[in-house]
């Protein structure tokens, strides 16, 4: 298999089939069909916003509350949902790869770009929702692309080093599962990292070294208000602040060194 | 290399490891660890194969079930990776293992035209060019905008093979895919395979032996993982056919 290369022309063209086929497959008999996308993460928000914001009186001193959780559980959203289908690619397309030889990360990128599509939609409704709830339009939010970009690359690097275990040992799925309910509690999206750094600076700052931590307080810090803390600001040492983007770029660079080792034998293996 | 040879296989071997127990999942793969298990057993299916073949030529191969022959078929598709030797192609290798891979059920006829080119290989446009070929070869032109879970089982055949015979590749690899559809498109079948004789590069895994007698150029028979008999289809057929006696 060649060095993973987008602007290879057949390659390119797959990858926009077999997206296409999977965003128009995803939604396929149901009524409201691709409203879906955006109802879900709407709706995931409103339970959390009842729960939360109203019931519990989180973030209270926060400007623009809903909006910086609205903004929280939609990148979360699309974190699960890319690595969700990313881990499942390979065997889920099992078939296809018993029986064609093409690059096999291309089953990986498509079914983590229809995650991007959704986000794309619901980033729309953020910033509705952020105009609504009186946000002062900012040229900040032209940025907001850049963590998008490292979350995707995170969800990408996941997808392929999992993607590939999950051929062998099934079990993988049930273990990022059970990861995935562990990591929203350890990330600050109900919460606001204020309410931990009260307590503890120090558990606030590890929290903030996770990377999706950092992408979801970068986003409300472009988006909402840069009151917001951030890694950035939050972590001092100019070595521990840079921790998230090195964590991500090693996990996509073993992910897909990984993936590539263990590909030639997928066909054999699934 | 020759320019006239369209595939090379040298010394060709492939073995699988087949997992003797239930050696799916950590837990089985970390008992098995622990007692000093394999967890599998080495299957040895191609052992050493060599044969070149030159263009323009239509090949047939035949052996028994077990004997090699499909994952020969998966290796020249660089499905498989070769454990030993080599396998060299020259030009544009169009494989059809299974008819209608990647088919989707809720896509239209149309769309699956699209995306099974996609998968071989082949640029929207390219697939444009062949795109009517295929409808009509098919006889499917009024349809093709139905989903394809709507179409009969023979239609969707139809449709899978006509695009296995008007993709447009240098090399055709067929595994099993004769016998389709009604005796009017059998009919219309066997024509166009006659007419690729001495035009275009097949190979074609098969067990109906007056197919390889009627079509082929040359034949070889498989057996164990080698190469038991390559040569005169008539003489391979009735080889193939004495194989049980």
């Amino acid at each position: 298999m060649a060095i993973p290369n987008f602007l290879y022309k057949g390659n390119r063209v797959l990858l926009k089939e077999l997206t296409k086929t999977d965003f128009k497959l995803r939604y396929q008999g149901s009524v409201l069909g691709y409203l879906w996308a955006l109802l879900r993460p709407l709706m995931m928000f409103a339970i959390l916003y009842v729960v939360f914001a109203k019931l519990l009186r989180f973030g209270s001193d926060i400007p623009h509350y809903p909006v910086y959780l609205l903004t929280g559980t939609t990148l979360w959203s699309f974190f699960t949902e890319c690595t969700g289908q990313g881990i499942q690619a390979i065997v889920s397309r099992g078939e296809l790869i018993r029986k064609i030889c093409f690059p096999k990360y291309i089953v990986v990128v498509s079914a983590t770009l229809t995650a991007v599509i959704n986000l794309l939609i619901n980033l729309v409704v953020i910033i509705i929702f952020a105009l609504i709830n009186g946000v002062t339009p900012s040229w900040s939010w032209l940025a907001v692309p850049i963590v998008i970009f490292e979350l995707y690359t995170l969800s990408l690097g996941i997808s392929f080093l999992l993607g590939a275990i999950n051929v062998k040992y099934r079990d993988i799925t049930s273990i990022w599962d059970v990861c995935i309910q562990a990591l929203f509690y350890a990330i600050p999206i109900i919460y606001p990292i204020t309410m931990v750094a009260a307590s503890s600076t120090l558990a606030a700052k590890i929290i903030l070294l996770n990377p999706i931590a950092q992408c979801i307080q970068d986003a409300r810090y472009l988006l909402i208000t840069n009151e917001t803390v951030t890694s950035w600001s939050f972590i001092t040492n100019p070595f521990l602040k840079i921790i998230p983007i090195i964590l991500v770029i090693i996990i996509l660079v073993w992910g897909s060194w990984y993936f590539r080792k263990k590909s030639k034998k997928f066909a054999e293996e699934i | 290399m020759e320019n006239d040879i369209a595939i090379s296989v040298k010394n060709l071997h492939k073995s699988f490891r087949l997992p003797t127990e239930r050696s799916w999942g950590l837990k089985q793969a970390f008992f098995n660890r622990l007692k000093g298990i394999k967890g599998y057993k080495e299957q040895k299916v191609l052992n050493g194969i060599d044969f070149d073949i030159h263009r323009g030529e239509f090949v047939g191969i035949v052996g028994r079930n077990g004997s090699g022959k499909s994952t020969l078929l998966k290796t020249l598709a660089k499905i498989y990776f070769p454990e030993k030797g080599s396998v060299e192609i020259n030009g544009n290798l169009i494989p059809f293992i299974e008819l209608g891979v990647g088919f989707n059920p809720e896509l239209s006829g149309r769309e699956n035209v699209y995306l099974n080119g996609a998968l071989l290989g082949f640029s929207n446009k390219e697939v444009d060019e062949m795109y009517d070929e295929i409808v009509n070869f098919a006889e499917l032109g009024e349809f093709m905008d139905q989903k394809l879970k709507n179409f009969s089982s023979g239609m969707q055949v139809r449709l899978a093979f006509s695009i296995a015979i008007r993709a447009r590749g240098d090399i055709l690899l067929l595994d099993e895919v004769l016998a389709v559809g009604d005796a009017a498109f059998q009919q219309k079948c066997n024509e166009y395979f006659a007419s690729l004789r001495g035009n275009q590069t097949v190979i074609l895994v098969t067990h109906s032996m007056p197919s390889v007698r009627k079509f082929c150029s040359r034949a070889i028979l498989i057996d164990n993982g080698k190469v038991k008999m390559d040569g005169d289809p008539k003489k391979v057929a009735d080889a193939y056919e004495k194989l049980w006696d």
